[in-house]
């Protein structure tokens, strides 16, 4: 893993030098506030008790607003990735250097995947939040954290390649966005099928939300991990072939 | 030989970019890479530097195969390439630091070498400006400390001074005349005065394949010239006409005409001076002198890139 280190740092000395991830944060957590507010608020007017925690209700219930949030953020943090170094000629600079395509390839990959984990951090003021008012069960905090960081990690790993496919980082920010959208829609199939047929378990086995769903109650379904660390590892390997294979362009 | 490259073959679709080219750099020489463009120097050198793969031929740097073992050759090369891609937002120190550290430069050496190389290529009066503000001349001088930032056994040099104004021309040549005691360099460029200030040796290719390869005194003696003070030159070259194919001829200062024997002719220059005084004088053209001159590498070069054009 020869050169893993210095252009891990370099990645993330431009998320940080440049206003990408400061703007990314401040859109991201502006969200996530918002979310988290119209839920307290929508409990606390209920004239009925909820069945479900505001943790549950914030990791689960609303989804779809976890679209949104990957849409605002996968696609900006993995644009650049391959596309940028491409477009520069940069890529010569890196290809000539005595490193290994996989290093490469995941020194990017893991500068990302560390911005979206440290965009999340800040929304452990929640939990916090709930914790000094009521009940908060660990389980359910680390498992549902867990199912945002293997959903973000497959879907930046899906980011990367996209950009190492296209030399335009707008072309790899709408690849990888349609992609994304590629699996919201995959999921909500899991509401127009009959439960039993094929079409419905490939839907369940897709849908984001039937795994965030198990996620925020505390349920770590293996089948979701290793569909997520398939959904990593796939595209993370075809990247390092694709990057390998530039040799031969 | 640091530097070893045999058959190297290249095509683009139906394009043979490269048709068996060699290439031989030893430690501590100059090797100038000359051809017109669209030659097939920058593929050359891109195969070289490990961007991207031959389809035939092998590269050894160092004892080291290109692709048998990449990291190694790759550890033992610093490569400028064409186009001098850098990171504008970075400043030049953290540049190179982070090249540096890419090639392995171990921490406790990391500091030296980037002063070694910023005063070598002259770029320590701007060590902590962005590169992204810096002009194209600072810029190629960046990329070439970049390119010895490692201290590489052997540096590729594409076209390190394309676009530069002349000042800067000189500036980098200077830092060029510098280099060959410490590397092996092999110099690519189609500034011909270029490899005559700096190189040891030339080759030179013209599409996809070497047209010649010698020490750069052996390929201007090979193709010796003469200066013949005429009273007109455009009758002269007019008369020199029937020559064509034989001789290069252009008109040069004070009423003279300059006249290179092509590349690889196997006549004496004494003889066709003879030849050529007699067709001037029967053309009726005065002749005042004739100065025997060594020629300019651009006319050997010409000579040699349009010999081959011309083949079918």
């Amino acid at each position: 893993m020869r050169g893993f280190w210095p252009l891990f740092k370099r990645e993330l000395l431009v998320f940080y030098a440049t206003p990408l991830a400061w703007v990314l944060a401040f859109a991201f957590l502006t969200v996530q506030g918002l979310h988290f507010y119209a839920l307290l608020a929508s409990i606390a007017s209920s004239p009925e008790v909820s069945d479900q925690s505001p943790l549950q209700a914030f990791f689960g219930e609303t989804v779809i607003l976890y679209f949104v949030q990957f849409m605002l953020v996968i696609p900006p943090l993995t644009m650049r990735l391959f596309a940028e170094e491409r477009g520069r000629g940069t890529i010569e600079l890196l290809l000539s250097a005595p490193i290994t395509p996989l290093a490469l390839v995941l020194s990017k990959y893991l500068a990302a995947l560390l911005t979206y984990v440290l965009l999340w951090f800040p929304t452990l003021f929640y939990v916090f939040v709930i914790a000094r008012t009521g009940y908060v069960d660990p389980a359910v905090v680390a498992t549902s954290y867990l199912g945002v960081f293997l959903a973000g990690a497959a879907l930046l790993a899906v980011g990367t390649l996209c950009s190492a496919l296209v030399r335009s980082q707008f072309l790899a920010l709408i690849l990888t966005a349609f992609v994304i959208l590629l699996f919201f829609v995959g999921g909500l199939f899991t509401f127009l099928t009959k439960d039993g047929t094929v079409a419905h378990a490939v839907a369940t086995h897709l849908s984001l939300w039937t795994h965030m769903m198990d996620f925020s109650s505390g349920i770590i379904d293996s089948r979701h991990v290793v569909f997520y660390s398939s959904a990593t590892i796939v595209p993370l390997y075809v990247t390092t072939r694709i990057v390998d294979g530039w040799r031969w362009a | 030989m640091l530097l070893t490259a045999e058959k190297l073959e290249k095509r683009y679709g139906a394009k043979v970019a490269l048709a068996g080219i060699d290439v031989q750099v030893a430690a501590g020489e100059v090797l100038g890479f000359l051809g017109p463009n669209g030659a097939g120097k920058s593929t050359t050198m891109r195969i070289l530097s490990g961007v991207i793969g031959a389809d035939g031929g092998r590269v050894v740097i160092d004892g080291h195969d290109l692709a048998d073992d990449p990291i190694a050759a790759k550890a033992a090369l610093g490569y400028l390439p064409e186009a001098v891609p850098l990171y504008p937002e970075l400043r030049v120190v953290e540049y190179l630091a982070f090249r540096a550290e890419l090639k392995g430069v171990l921490r406790k050496y990391r500091v030296s070498y980037i002063e070694e190389a910023m005063q070598k290529a002259r770029v320590t009066d701007v060590a902590y400006a962005p590169i992204g503000t810096l002009s194209k001349g600072y810029r190629q001088r960046v990329g070439l400390a970049d390119a010895l930032v490692a201290k590489p056994k052997l540096l590729l040099l594409d076209e390190p001074t394309a676009g530069l104004d002349p000042a800067q021309i000189v500036e980098v040549r200077e830092v060029l005349r510098g280099l060959g005691p410490e590397h092996g360099v092999l110099l690519s460029t189609h500034i011909l005065s270029e490899v005559e200030a700096v190189a040891d040796r030339a080759i030179v290719i013209d599409h996809g394949k070497v047209v010649a390869a010698a020490a750069v005194t052996e390929l201007r003696a090979a193709d010796p010239a003469f200066l013949i003070g005429v009273s007109s030159t455009d009758v002269a070259l007019a008369l020199l006409k029937p020559f064509a194919g034989r001789v290069v001829a252009t008109v040069a200062e004070g009423g003279a005409v300059r006249v290179a024997l092509v590349a690889g002719s196997a006549e004496g220059r004494d003889g066709v001076a003879e030849e050529v005084v007699a067709a001037f004088v029967g053309g009726g053209v005065g002749v005042r002198s004739v100065v025997p001159e060594r020629p300019r590498l651009e006319e050997v070069f010409l000579a040699l890139t349009r010999s081959r054009a011309e083949q079918p």
